[in-house]
């Protein structure tokens, strides 16, 4: 557990919310979660790739996503359709870019995938070997809760649960 | 999407089921979805950072999933627990690794994130404005389906942390 990689996405997430939807966050109790994750209505997905590497799962409820979009576009949403799922998957974007600048900063160059959205409660998401650290931010909006599964790159080839024969990842 | 990236994909796929599972594969066909995808009860999730940034997804059924687990480590599995999920998962990982070694001798570095697995289905994957290929393979343990959201990064920085809400 590397305490210094979460402080940047915890630090990163409370300016987003805040500059953008002029929400102050909380942050309530932190867990670490080793067993598969469950999926809440919305989840995005952003994978690290670098010095840092792993995933970071953002979710909310509908309720919430609907709330924060129908702010960030100054319009009520009341359906969760593509602009709005374009909107919440900016949101991920942004917050873990801002974290990756912070990252970078201190010294871990990281890049960070696109998002990908997942829509739909009850799937289970499992990260393997990388342990998360689950982090809820309280806002006047509802939840939002980060998982977040991240470890220091190590040398490539010896990372994975289990290997087959190639090396995972080119360089 | 850029179609230059498919086959890499393919190629990979064909080499590690043959390889690993040593079954034969059969391209069916191809799709190009808009929409988002409906999860498949296993779903791994790979993104890709560098010149080629994106989303591939591999999906099948936990039948196909146990069958294809069950060749690559050489023992039955009834149940697909974490065991049966790691070699799936790394199924994934060596597929788009070998895909990633092909697209850069094309001239495309890019990285691949570690696999991220979805078990349960009927949920929707959206890649957001990235197209998705459908890729579906066939094989004698049921399909595998590939799904490759992919485009070429004019930026290798951070990609698009751009202004927020704007579609």
């Amino acid at each position: 557990m590397r305490v210094e990689f979460f402080n940047p996405f915890i630090v990163a997430a409370g300016e987003v919310l805040n500059s953008e939807l002029g929400a102050r966050a909380k942050r309530g109790r932190l867990t670490l979660d080793k067993a598969d994750y469950i999926s809440q209505d919305i989840t995005v997905l952003i994978s690290l790739v670098g010095d840092v590497w792993g995933v970071v799962i953002i979710s909310l409820q509908f309720d919430t996503a609907k709330t924060i979009v129908s702010h960030l576009l100054g319009e009520a949403v009341t359906d969760f359709n593509e602009l709005a799922q374009s909107g919440i998957g900016e949101l991920g974007n942004v917050i873990s870019g801002r974290a990756a600048t912070k990252l970078a900063e201190a010294g871990y160059d990281t890049d960070i995938s696109v998002p990908t959205m997942m829509v739909g409660q009850g799937s289970r998401i499992s990260t393997f070997d990388i342990d998360r650290l689950i982090v809820p931010l309280e806002t006047e909006f509802g939840v939002i809760s980060l998982a977040l599964a991240l470890r220091e790159a190590q040398n490539n080839s010896t990372q994975r649960p289990f290997e087959v024969k190639q090396p995972p990842t080119i360089n | 999407m850029n179609v230059q990236f498919l086959n890499p994909f393919i190629e990979a796929a064909f080499a590690v089921l043959d390889a690993e599972v040593g079954v034969t594969a059969k391209r069916g066909q191809l799709s190009l979805q808009r929409s988002a995808a409906t999860a498949s009860e296993v779903t791994v999730l790979i993104s890709l950072v560098g010149q080629v940034k994106g989303v591939v997804l591999y999906g099948l059924s936990e039948a196909t999933a146990l069958q294809i687990v069950s060749k690559i480590l050489g023992q039955p599995f009834a149940e697909f627990d974490n065991l049966a999920q790691s070699g799936i998962g790394e199924m994934g990982n060596v597929i788009t690794g070998q895909a990633g070694q092909r697209l850069a001798e094309a001239g495309f570095e890019s990285n691949i994130s570690p696999p991220t697995m979805i078990v349960g289905k009927g949920t929707l994957i959206s890649t957001l404005d990235f197209e998705r290929l459908q890729v579906p393979l066939e094989t004698e343990l049921g399909t595998l389906q590939i799904h490759l959201a992919l485009r070429e990064s004019k930026n290798n920085m951070v990609p698009h942390v751009a202004s927020i809400g704007v579609a």
